[in-house]
């Protein structure tokens, strides 16, 4: 199998998955320093600082997304990863597909046997 | 699904000589000798092969797979497909589609159509049920929809919580602002969260009581911004579809909600359980 490689689409694909992690990282310091200020560690001044660094953190991300033009890239990555933990958490979670896949599993069990 | 695989696999077992075949659309509640004409795929004459009282519609073909590169060349055979078991559909009411490109072909001893009849036979038991099962019976999707955004500015309406910190956010310096911000649409984020998880589950037990079967599907990306938060297949009586109707009109009445109500189709989603 050949496996062609354009320049431009590799760049846009390497970016495009780094900037998705940038921005997953991103997500889970937001988090982090929601949850700091909630439990009262935090002054205010530093809750400041802690929120202009943030900010200036989510205009950087979305200059060079825009200006690589790789913002669709990025939302088709965490798309994706999305689907595949919510895939996962809800086949966990819900107790509706757990009886779905009994179902299933059962159907597939009957199909066997009668072969 | 299970059940299309397996009648596949058993078909390709009972064979070895690639000549003369017949290409099997559906079984049919019928026990009608019929020929339905030149509207199968490439314009093959389609008829019934009955045994007992159900019928397969085939038309004869070489013992190949259809296959093709071409993406086009594909779609107008598997809608010639669909449209041969529409078709049967209208005219008999109940039929069990068969998957595209199951072809049942001759064995030296035994031709293509004498191993039809014998499948027929041995399945028959089979088959008779889950024709019994969807008998009168149609396949419609229901797919709820509503607009995030509608619904974010309601929740944000009636929250105290979040108008609150909406209105001290106005005095406040800029990385203060920031971080109150990022926590409002937090809490935003969970509030539609578990609103879309209410919705999910007062339509889904509405819907329920009005249809015979009820398959979840995965929710997939609606169109013009909107987000789908249920999506199932159902199996419905043919007196049961006005009232499931009404239903769905009364959901699609409630603010940012809109229902796609789609069918009726044949019950392909539901014929692989036995």
């Amino acid at each position: 199998m050949t496996v062609n490689i354009d320049e431009k689409n590799l760049k846009q694909g390497v970016l495009g998955l780094v900037m998705a992690l940038v921005e997953i990282i991103r997500d889970a310091l937001k988090l982090q320093a929601i949850r700091r200020m909630e439990g009262g560690h935090l002054t205010e001044e530093e809750i400041e600082r802690l929120g202009e660094a943030l900010m200036d953190l989510d205009i950087a991300i979305e200059q060079i997304k825009e200006q690589q033009g790789v913002a669709e890239t990025v939302k088709s990555v965490r798309d994706g990863l999305d689907d595949i933990v919510d895939d996962v958490i809800n086949g966990m979670l819900n107790p509706e597909k757990w009886s779905e896949q009994a179902e299933e599993a059962e159907q597939a069990e009957q199909v066997v046997q009668r072969c | 699904m299970q059940k299309r695989e397996t009648i596949e696999t058993i078909i390709n077992n009972m064979v070895t000589a690639p000549e003369e075949g017949r290409y099997v659309y559906c079984i049919a509640d019928s026990a009608e000798s019929v020929h339905l004409g030149k509207i199968g795929i490439d314009g093959n004459e389609v008829y019934t092969v009955p045994y007992k009282n159900i019928c397969a519609l085939v038309h004869k073909c070489n013992a190949e797979p259809y296959k093709s590169d071409d993406p086009e060349m594909v779609k107008s055979w598997v809608v010639s497909h669909d449209r041969v078991i529409e078709t049967a559909w209208e005219r008999w009411g109940t039929v069990l589609p068969i998957n595209f490109d199951t072809i049942i072909k001759e064995v030296s001893a035994s031709s293509a159509e004498q191993n039809l009849a014998a499948w027929l036979a041995s399945e028959y038991d089979g088959l008779r049920n889950v024709l019994q099962r969807v008998n009168n019976k149609s396949e419609f999707g229901i797919q709820i929809s509503w607009d995030p955004k509608g619904v974010a500015q309601q929740i944000i309406r009636t929250n105290t919580e979040i108008q609150k910190m909406e209105s001290e956010i106005a005095s406040e310096s800029k990385g203060l602002a920031y971080m109150h911000r990022q926590k409002i649409e937090g809490l935003l984020k969970q509030e539609m969260e578990s609103s879309a998880d209410a919705y999910f589950r007062e339509f889904f037990g509405r819907i329920k009581q009005l249809v015979d079967e009820i398959k979840i599907e995965k929710t997939k990306k609606a169109e013009n911004g909107l987000q789908m938060i249920l999506n199932v297949a159902c199996l419905v009586e043919r007196d049961k579809c006005q009232e499931l109707g009404q239903a769905l009109d009364s959901i699609n009445n409630i603010d940012n909600l809109s229902v796609r109500f789609i069918g009726p189709w044949p019950p392909y989603s539901f014929v692989s359980r036995g």
